[in-house]
């Protein structure tokens, strides 16, 4: 990518990050700290062990729980919000093409949500820190697969956003991310429905984002051991699904008529 | 300037040539509606050349196609020598399309800000740039305004800003009088005759037709997707006097009936009349007035305006007469 082009991406980027500060998509972060200082105030009642445990999972699943929202709702206004506002016109008249408007979109939402991921992280290990717990640094180990599905649900969005209108798109990526999160349902579904083809079994199972792949919280939570194999494979799934998810959407996008 | 630009330093600033669209409409898209029917039309370098047509007669659809909006079913333009595909005339060219919208939560001076980044430019040339704009359109005290603040024609201005960020040579406009007020409209009238002086080239597609005839060398008037002419405005509606418009007073309505035969129309106003008649029954008519009493308090020749023009093409020439406008 040139010069001039990764500076295209990087405007538009910045832009869609000053639109979610502006936008007060970050004031979850407020949310998130009074669910941590909760956490922190009513597990001093329980035994030792198991309240880092908890706060650990309280403070994980927030995080990833926050993200998901923030990556599905801002994500699938991403394109359709521009398209239906006219907003993206004037824009694309000036030397950006619809493939930087569309990975400056990808980049701004990325960005935030590493924002977010990383301040929750910190509030985090703030929480363990303050009620005498120790600071697990494998926590990162949690983290980042964390933040790998927030950016495959983007990609998710950021696709739908492109075919269709925000709320159709909001339908659609929401379907997607719970049946990724319940692919072990879709594989498993000839028990309830005998009938269904295995190709057709095998194909859903494969084909949908499979977001269990990202959930490490339970064993950094129990301080299981998480080789860096693992997330190397995450890491190189992640990648994939994320190519071939945003490559459909700019394919989408370059065709469509903005009229 | 660019190679392509270097090759081609006189040649047209756009040519459009045969440029057709069909929208597809319905759920199965099935039904269509053909928006353009292979389009011709240049625009020369240095010229101000107003774009007009009804509602639906395909000038956004031709302008959207021009900045890669909406994609053409069939033809071909060039712009400042480059073809349509070919990005570099992007650097040379601004627009403003029809009712902009600009991201509410930026300022009139962030928006320029962002506009001059897609261009490249460097932080102290859109500063320098930004600012010079912002008191060009009369919004220097409003630079730091969320634009979500502005009013409809404070945002139109920032909307031509934007189309100004990058001093471009041709400068496309869909309906940059769309929401302003008289001294908005005056404002952009002076930017449009400005850009002309500087040597620019200005497309500019509207609907008030006074505004063509003050600005335009040329105008192109659209009906149905087919470009119904295109010529200067002298050539259109020639330089004839239509007819005489006499402002009378104190003249009795039995006065008035005697002189009809000679009137082509008269129209009360208030304790006066308004008659017109034409260039041979003009002595007549005055003569008549004052042998019945009443005074004559101006005459004035009336020539063919651009609107009698429009609604007579546009509007007679039609089975649908008015729906068109709707």
């Amino acid at each position: 990518m040139g010069a001039g082009r990764l500076a295209r991406v990087r405007a538009v980027a910045a832009n869609t990050f000053r639109e979610t500060v502006r936008e007060r998509v970050l004031y979850n972060l407020v949310f998130f700290a009074i669910i941590m200082t909760l956490a922190g105030l009513l597990m001093g009642q329980l035994s030792i062990r198991q309240d880092e445990k908890i706060i650990k999972d309280i403070g994980l699943a927030a995080m990833e729980l926050f993200g998901t929202m923030i990556a599905i709702f801002i994500g699938v206004g991403l394109v359709a919000k521009e398209i239906e506002r006219r907003s993206l016109h004037p824009l694309l008249a000036k030397p950006l093409t619809r493939d930087e408007f569309f990975l400056g979109k990808f980049a701004g939402l990325g960005f935030t949500l590493l924002v977010n991921v990383l301040v929750m992280a910190a509030g985090l290990a703030i929480t363990l820190f303050a009620t005498g717990r120790r600071v697990d640094p494998n926590l990162a180990k949690a983290v980042y697969p964390i933040y790998l599905g927030l950016l495959l649900v983007v990609a998710l969005a950021l696709l739908f956003s492109t075919l269709s209108s925000s709320a159709l798109a909001a339908v659609f990526t929401v379907g997607m991310v719970v049946a990724g999160r319940f692919s072990d349902v879709v594989r498993n579904m000839r028990e309830v429905a005998p009938g269904a083809p295995t190709w057709l079994v095998r194909f859903l199972y494969y084909a949908l984002p499979n977001f269990r792949n990202f959930d490490f919280k339970d064993r950094v939570a129990y301080g299981d051991p998480v080789p860096l194999a693992a997330l190397g494979s995450v890491t190189a799934y992640a990648a994939v699904y994320i190519a071939v998810v945003l490559l459909l959407g700019l394919s989408a996008f370059r065709s469509r008529e903005l009229s | 300037m660019s190679a392509a630009a270097a090759s081609h330093p006189t040649g047209p600033a756009l040519d459009i040539r045969g440029l057709s669209k069909t929208y597809r409409t319905g759920l199965l898209r099935k039904s269509s509606r053909a928006a353009l029917k292979g389009l011709d039309l240049t625009v020369a370098r240095g010229e101000i050349l107003g774009y007009l047509g009804p509602n639906g007669s395909g000038k956004t659809t031709t302008l959207k196609i021009l900045m890669g909006l909406v994609l053409p079913d069939g033809g071909s333009a060039t712009i400042l020598g480059s073809p349509l595909r070919e990005a570099d005339w992007r650097h040379r060219v601004g627009y403003l399309p029809e009712q902009p919208y600009f991201y509410d939560y930026l300022s009139a001076a962030e928006y320029l800000d962002y506009a001059g980044r897609l261009f490249g430019m460097s932080a102290a040339a859109r500063r320098e740039r930004g600012n010079r704009l912002l008191e060009t359109v009369g919004l220097r005290r409003s630079a730091g305004v969320p634009l979500r603040r502005l009013s409809k024609g404070m945002m139109q201005r920032v909307g031509i800003a934007q189309a100004l960020i990058n001093d471009p040579e041709l400068v496309i406009l869909d309906e940059p009088m769309s929401g302003l007020d008289p001294i908005g409209r005056r404002l952009v009238r002076d930017i449009i005759l400005g850009l002309k002086d500087q040597g620019k080239t200005v497309l500019f597609s509207t609907h008030i037709l006074s505004d063509a005839e003050a600005l335009c060398d040329r105008v192109a008037l659209l009906r149905g997707g087919e470009l119904l002419r295109v010529g200067d405005l002298a050539g259109i509606l020639g330089a004839d006097v239509s007819h005489m418009e006499i402002l009378v007073a104190g003249l009795g309505r039995e006065a008035l009936d005697r002189l009809a035969p000679a009137l082509k129309a008269s129209h009360p106003l208030g304790d006066r009349w308004r008659l017109e008649t034409g260039e041979k029954s003009l002595g007549s008519i005055v003569k008549g007035v004052e042998e019945a009493g009443g005074r004559v308090l101006s005459v004035q020749p009336v020539r063919r305006s651009l609107e009698d023009y429009f609604i007579k093409e546009v509007v007679e020439r039609t089975e649908y007469g008015w729906e068109l406008e709707g």
